[in-house]
């Protein structure tokens, strides 16, 4: 086949010439490895960023006390959230399904017989279960009569039965929380950290009447997770609520909200700002490295077209048609870039593989950014190549045997 | 086999028009063997160019196994001088990176060949005597096993015309004599030669001599081995 000759003829100057192959390649290495990295990087936040998001629930709204807050930055909360806000978001608002209230209190000392841990308590309701989609595996959740009698019982998440049970049942264990004995009811199912950095598993969930009589002797709230009907009408509601609230706590207009609404939207806004800051600056150093890589390619390709006038005469010669000559050069100029390309993946991978062992960088799928990265390679090559193969394609075969 | 007809070549060198070529008729019958000879700057190269379809004339015509030439796509041109001609050059022209055979495979990288194409080339080699230097690069070979190589490159698509410029213009006397030698060998298996050089000697070793002058041919004669062949 006269395609495969020609091409290992290609071959054949890449391979004669390999540091001139080398320096072609340059170029195109870093900027295909950046591009790896980029891609995967990229991938992996955007996962990360819609599992966060489905665990926020498409369908809900968060109402946090105080203004201007953001999910997982704690800060001293007011005292303006009360249980009856959430009870009239439910019952005034129409599109409400339901809503959850609860007292969220981080760094609490608990106790079991001589094992000491901390804990993040959380008072709430029985649907949180539902509402937060977690549920309790060994034992159960909470339930109403438990928050009618302001009961102490508590369900814990597992790095607290680690802490605090060496393999021993918790269920039915009676614990010490904030000097207040507790008895332990479930276990909560495994969650690992938040996006924030918050070990889920080391919640301890009581009742919220107990929490707010017995434990922290308060009669505000940290926040109220609110479920919608209506997706769709899910600025209307926003509204709703917030112009409800306003109204119950008596801002008169112009005052500041003196609470937060998080929608799921803001939720993949806030997530996604993270990985875009990043990612634009590693686009931009790909960009250019690749552009770099496609100039010197070319540049390197006519130098290399003029040291081989007298070889493209003497193929001419011999025989070969102007197409013969382009696509020669072109082979070898897509070839070395391609190659090119797969060094520059491999090393992406290799440095997403420490960067993920030393950092929390997370990254996705690696087949796809190689695979965009090699074709964004083979392009640069074909574009870096075209100018000179044609140029190689064009010269007058006397000239070029001069 | 190769029939032209008031075939003239103009350059154009810093605006001033220059006639290399004037007027040219000459008819060379398939199986000669034709030399060319002209001081330097008469124009030889010039003309085998266009006889090797590596170049165009001016105005004219060209008829080359009875196609005419002047009417040819550049494809179709490639494809007559890859698989009707045969080239060999005065500085031989080999790839410095490529070994004898791999320069000697070059035309059949260009033709619809499929055969084994190393096998053939030691063929080739072999028969100009040098089945022994197939792995040698150029830079490792004599001037002569050089042209040696050129030649074998050019016979190896078997073509009918052999056009040589200056063939043993960078060679010692006994390389010359070899490279005339295999000339001779492969004008007797029925190709047509055409060499163009400045060398009496070597042009005498032709059947049929011309001399070229201010762009004309001044003359056009058999030579005294053809004559004294016929008298004998
Ligand atoms: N591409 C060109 N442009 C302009 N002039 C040219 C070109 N090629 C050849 N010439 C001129 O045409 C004339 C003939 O050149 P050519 O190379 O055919 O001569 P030659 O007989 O082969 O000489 P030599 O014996 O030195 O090889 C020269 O005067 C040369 O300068
Ligand atoms: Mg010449």
């Amino acid at each position: 086949m006269r395609i495969i000759r020609m091409a290992s003829q290609a071959l054949q100057a890449m391979k004669d010439n390999k540091v001139r192959s080398f320096l072609m390649m340059l170029g195109v290495i870093i900027g295909v490895a950046t591009l790896t990295i980029i891609t995967s990087s990229v991938m992996g936040a955007r996962s990360q960023v819609m599992s966060r998001v489905e665990r926020f629930g498409l369908d809900q709204i968060m109402v946090m006390a105080g203004a201007g807050r953001k999910p997982g930055v704690p800060q001293p909360t007011p005292t303006t959230l009360k249980v009856e806000d959430a009870n009239a978001v439910l019952s005034e608002i129409s599109n409400v399904k339901d809503v959850t209230p609860q007292i969220n209190r981080r760094d609490i000392p608990i106790k079991y017989q001589n094992k000491n841990s901390y804990a993040v308590i959380v008072a709430t309701n029985p649907n949180w279960s539902e509402i937060w989609n977690t549920q309790a595996e060994n034992g159960r959740f909470l339930n109403e009569s438990e928050v009618a009698r302001l009961s102490r019982v508590a369900v814990i998440g597992q790095t607290l039965v680690n802490d605090l049970f060496e393999g021993e049942d918790p269920v039915g264990k009676q614990i010490n929380v904030a000097n207040n004995p507790f008895e332990i009811i479930g276990v909560l199912e495994k969650k690992g950290s938040s996006p924030t950095g918050l070990d889920l598993d080391s919640r301890l969930i009581i009742p919220l009447t107990t929490g707010m009589k017995r434990v922290f002797n308060q009669d505000y709230i940290t926040n109220i997770k609110i479920v919608v009907n209506d997706t769709s009408r899910m600025g209307d509601t926003v509204n709703d609520v917030k112009m409800l609230l306003r109204e119950r706590h008596n801002l008169a207009p112009g005052v500041e909200d003196d609470f937060t609404i998080v929608t799921p939207t803001l939720v993949m806004a806030l997530a996604s700002k993270v990985a875009s800051t990043f990612s634009i600056f590693l686009i931009l150093v790909s960009l250019v490295s690749l552009v770099v890589g496609a100039v010197v390619i070319a540049n390197i390709m006519f130098i290399s077209v003029n040291e081989r006038k007298s070889e493209i005469g003497i193929r001419r010669a011999v025989g070969a048609t102007k197409k013969d000559v382009l696509a020669q050069f072109l082979i070898e100029s897509v070839t070395v870039s391609a190659l090119g390309g797969l060094i520059g993946a491999v090393l992406g991978v290799i440095t997403l593989n420490l960067l993920s062992t030393f950092s929390k960088m997370q990254s996705g799928a690696i087949l796809m950014p190689i695979i965009i990265a090699i074709t964004c390679a083979i392009i640069v090559g074909l574009l870096a190549g075209i100018q000179p193969a044609r140029k190689a394609s064009n010269l007058d075969p006397i000239e070029a045997l001069k | 086999m190769i029939n032209v007809q008031n075939l003239s070549k103009v350059f154009n060198k810093d605006g001033v028009e220059v006639e290399v070529l004037k007027d040219i008729n000459l008819t060379i019958e398939k199986g000669e063997f034709v030399s060319i000879m002209a001081p330097s700057g008469m124009g030889k190269s010039t003309f085998l160019n266009i006889l090797g379809c590596l170049d165009k004339p001016s105005s004219g015509s060209y008829t080359l196994d009875g196609s005419p030439v002047q009417n040819m796509e550049d494809d179709e041109l490639s494809q007559v001088r890859n698989s009707k001609l045969g080239y060999v050059f005065q500085s031989f022209h080999l790839l410095p990176r490529m070994t004898a055979w791999e320069n000697v495979i070059l035309p059949l990288i260009y033709s619809d060949d499929d055969s084994d194409m190393k096998e053939k080339a030691v063929e080739v080699l072999n028969s100009v005597g040098l089945g022994d230097r197939i792995n040698h690069l150029p830079r490792e070979l004599s001037g002569g096993q050089q042209q040696r190589v050129a030649i074998a490159r050019a016979l190896i698509n078997n073509p009918r015309i052999i056009f040589a410029d200056e063939p043993t213009g960078n060679l010692d006397s006994s390389s010359s004599a070899e490279v005339m030698d295999i000339f001779r060998t492969l004008h007797a298996q029925g190709r047509t030669l055409v060499v163009v050089t400045h060398d009496p000697d070597v042009g005498s070793q032709a059947d049929r001599m011309i001399e070229m002058k201010d762009g004309r041919i001044s003359s056009d004669r058999p030579t005294r081995s053809l004559s004294e062949e016929n008298a004998k």
